[in-house]
């Protein structure tokens, strides 16, 4: 899955890519191949997006977990017979192992169509994967092995015969001279060297021994093989000789089968692939209980119930609960509210499920209407910081630089989202700027949401001004001080929904209330509450 | 009045109650295939069926290192094997019982079971704990299995489940006196006693290095000195045995050593074999067999 122009690296950190990535992948090596193909969708093709997260969608309805889970298992556990299938198709002789490969897919490709519950899964049998089955069927050896059968071929079976006669004929010859001076020499003989100590040695060496190299105490010897040995070791040979030539001939007739329905197996592996990442996108949507957006292409981005999968997925690990949010986003729109408020995760809510609609899956919403956007633009914090020490540009600086490259590529369908742009620098300057950027990105038609503490922003842009309702209270320290205490606390006190609301006023940031909730001093507490300026 | 060294090797095999057994040599060439041959020989005289593998850079029809000759193993009917596809004989065919997820410098580890007897090239998994899961694989497929192996592999057969064959021979050392204190600081080395808890312990994260144990040493260390494995142990000839001498050095998960073997054979030096293996045998207190001259030490 390929972030393609829809996201830079920062951007994408930032509304965790990487995870609805990891959450998406295939199982199996077929899935993988069509996976890492995969492109988002642009505006226009909002027909073809929106079909196939309906199309998810409804594998994700006709399934239960657990048929997933098992149609998971299926195009997990399967060998990759791709290179088998092209080797085949450029008139390359096939091994054994290829066709236990292609063997397994095949039995894979049946399992799968056998338990999809959905007509919306690809199917990968066809006539010409069952005729290739049938002919590999003589070979299949156990539950998961393949042999070349004699029942391949009559010739094959008369070859291993004679082969396995002129074995066991020069297994005799070759046996009674081992023995021979195994009794001459009383005692075992270990092949194809052994020593016989000089000590031990009565009279010279038997017949049918060799020596090799001789040392003050001990020689060391082979089997002289006799006429008889050696003549039965050429009829072997002779004999192995014919049955590679017969082997190798149904090899030759199984890898032109392959060969012949090349491009059939070639679509059945295409469709196998498919039907892995499709599986992989409706456990995704069962998993985050994901609905279906309205693609328009009217530029917005609304929904309701809308959660951050990432973040909601850890915190349910945690035991707690992620608070669904609402928002309509007709434009660029400003955001206020306290800290630890979830302003930004506001921001990345929007990206993921822009990212998603982007991908043509279902978004992590219980209502949803959006654009397809040609790019997710993430600026202010979190934007590419990571790994940044030192160097040339202030922080600021790193914000205007990458403002500058947004600016500069506008004019198309984008998702822009503000994380505090500018808090760099001061409060005064700071707004002037934001207040410029969001106009800017208004006059260029795009949607997004600017994140921040300034206040007037909204109403100085002209926009509409979301805020989150924040702090039911103010929530007292815990006396152990625990910071994960501590957190629980605020969560617990935190109202993280959204609401829309009128005039220019940031809301509160209850910095200090949670500064102190987090363990600061309180003669500092103290202090700042006496230093603070009425408004 | 000769022992048959194979078959009283797979008899100790079966008195450790392990169902497989690894072949580890001091060094290149110093019987390490003809050792798990004999035994193999003696499995299949006894109507036994064993899996096989090897690993470390065994397999090769020519040694890597000096380009000798190395044995190759020809194997009977009904034996299974863990090889790389790219060396399994073409012909006569195998029966490929499964595929594993393991790659080799010779392709895909694949499991196979031999239908006409041929001579197979082994050449086994990649990394050690990739060799516990094939042993287990192919144990699924054999009651036996014979590993031609390498110590720096075989630290996850550490925990008693698999006995150790351990060969040395001239090939590996200058002089018969220092070939026998090889062989006697591996064999102290792979019987590294299981710490059992009782009195104060130093547990050693990753290996027991030489400078390590020097200040261990001069530090007078009294306490156990835990390692994970015996494999994690770091130390070789001397070196190994003074720090045995002068530190109680245990490990938690030990290794199970049943017997010695011995190859008087070198490319540059023979010794006298019998005097060869009874200094082995003195020297590690095991069951020492040259399966050269199909003999016991005395």
């Amino acid at each position: 899955m390929k972030p393609g122009r829809l996201l830079d690296a920062a951007s994408a950190q930032a509304i965790g890519f990487a995870w609805l990535r990891a959450a998406l992948a295939p199982a199996g090596p077929y899935g993988e191949a069509v996976f890492a193909q995969i492109t988002p969708f642009a505006p226009g093709d909002e027909s073809v997006a929106g079909a196939r997260a309906q199309r998810v969608a409804r594998i994700a309805a006709d399934h239960s977990d657990a048929q997933l889970d098992a149609l998971r298992e299926i195009v997990c556990d399967v060998p990759d017979a791709s290179a088998a299938i092209a080797r085949a198709s450029m008139g390359d002789l096939l091994e054994d192992a290829n066709f236990l490969e292609l063997q397994r897919f095949f039995d894979a490709c049946e399992r799968l169509d056998a338990l999809a519950a959905s007509d919306d899964l690809p199917r990968a049998v066809s006539p010409e994967v069952r005729d290739c089955a049938k002919a590999l069927e003589r070979g299949r050896a156990g539950r998961f092995g393949f042999y070349l059968d004699d029942a391949f071929d009559a010739a094959l079976a008369r070859a291993r015969a004679t082969h396995a006669q002129a074995q066991a004929e020069y297994d005799a010859a070759a046996g009674r001279a081992h023995a021979a001076v195994a009794a001459a020499l009383d005692r075992e003989i270990s092949l194809p060297e052994f020593i016989v100590m000089r000590a031990d040695l009565v009279g010279p060496l038997p017949v049918g021994v060799r020596v090799v190299r001789e040392t003050p105490t001990y020689l060391l010897c082979e089997l002289d093989a006799d006429d008889s040995v050696l003549g039965a070791l050429r009829r072997r040979d002779e004999a192995a000789a014919g049955l590679a030539r017969a082997e190798e001939h149904v090899r030759a007739h199984l890898s032109a089968t392959i060969r012949e329905y090349a491009a059939a197996l070639d679509a059945a592996a295409r469709a196998f692939g498919e039907a892995d990442v499709l599986i992989a996108a409706a456990r995704f949507t069962r998993a985050q209980r994901c609905a279906v957006a309205v693609l328009s292409a009217d530029g917005g981005l609304c929904f309701e119930g809308g959660r951050f999968a990432p973040l909601e997925h850890e915190l349910k690990a945690q035991g707690r609960e992620f608070t669904p949010i609402d928002l309509q986003l007709d434009g660029i729109a400003v955001l206020t509210g306290p800290n630890m408020g979830g302003k930004s995760v506001a921001l990345r809510t929007c990206g993921f499920i822009a990212a998603c609609a982007a991908y043509g899956l279902p978004v992590p919403a219980t209502r949803a209407r959006l654009a397809l956007f040609e790019e997710i633009v993430w600026l202010g914090i979190g934007a590419g910081e990571d790994g940044v020490v030192g160097g040339l540009l202030s922080s600021f600086a790193r914000e205007v630089v990458q403002l500058r490259d947004a600016l500069a590529d506008g004019g198309r369908p984008r998702l822009v989202l503000l994380d505090e742009f500018a808090r760099t620098t001061t409060p005064r300057e700071g707004r002037a700027l934001l207040i410029a950027v969001i106009e800017r990105l208004q006059a260029e038609r795009a949607c997004g949401l600017a994140a921040t503490h300034l206040g007037g922003v909204a109403e100085a842009a002209h926009v509409r001004h979301y805020a989150v309702r924040g702090l039911r209270g103010i929530p007292q320290r815990p006396a152990t001080g625990d910071l994960a205490l501590a957190l629980e606390t605020l969560a617990a006190s935190m109202d993280y929904r959204l609401e829309e609301v009128g005039g220019d006023r940031a809301r509160e940031a209850d910095a200090i209330a949670l500064a102190k909730l987090l363990g600061i001093d309180a003669r500092v507490i103290d202090a700042a509450y006496e230093a603070l300026e009425p408004e | 009045m000769h022992a048959q060294a194979g078959d009283s090797l797979l008899q100790l095999w079966r008195g450790s109650g392990a169902r497989s057994l690894v072949v580890v040599g001091t060094g290149k060439n110093v019987g390490k295939t003809v050792t798990t041959r004999a035994i193999y020989r003696a499995a299949l005289d006894r109507g036994l069926v064993c899996g096989l593998t090897s690993v470390g850079r065994d397999g090769e029809t020519a040694d890597i290192v000096d380009a000798s000759g190395k044995p190759r193993l020809w194997l009977a009917p009904q034996t299974v094997v863990a090889t790389a596809r790219d060396v399994l004989p073409r012909s006569p065919a195998s029966e490929i019982l499964a595929l594993s997820p393991y790659m080799t410098a010779a392709g895909a580890l694949v499991y196979a079971r031999v239908r006409a007897g041929a001579n197979y090239e082994l050449i086994g998994p990649p990394n050690a704990s990739a060799l516990r899961a094939v042993v287990d694989a192919l144990l699924a497929f054999a009651p036996y299995v014979l590993v031609d192996g390498a110590i720096d592999r075989i630290a996850a057969l550490a925990g008693a489940r698999d006995a150790i064959v351990v060969a040395c021979g001239a090939a590996a050392a200058r002089t018969l006196d220092e070939a026998i204190v090889d062989v006697r600081a591996l064999v102290v080395r792979l019987r590294t006693p299981r710490f059992d808890g009782a009195g104060e312990s130093l547990a050693i994260e990753g290996a027991l290095s030489a400078a390590m144990t020097a200040r261990l040493i001069s530090a007078r260390e009294k306490r156990a000195i835990v390692v994970r494995d015996p494999t994690q142990i770091a130390l070789t000839g001397k070196a190994a045995l003074h720090a045995f001498e002068h530190l109680t050095i245990r490990c938690e998960r030990p290794l199970q050593v049943i017997a010695a073997t011995v190859a008087s054979i070198g490319r540059e030096r023979t010794f006298d074999p019998r005097a060869f293996a009874h200094a082995v045998a003195e020297a590690t207190g095991l069951p020492t067999f040259d399966v050269y001259a199909a003999e016991r030490a005395a």
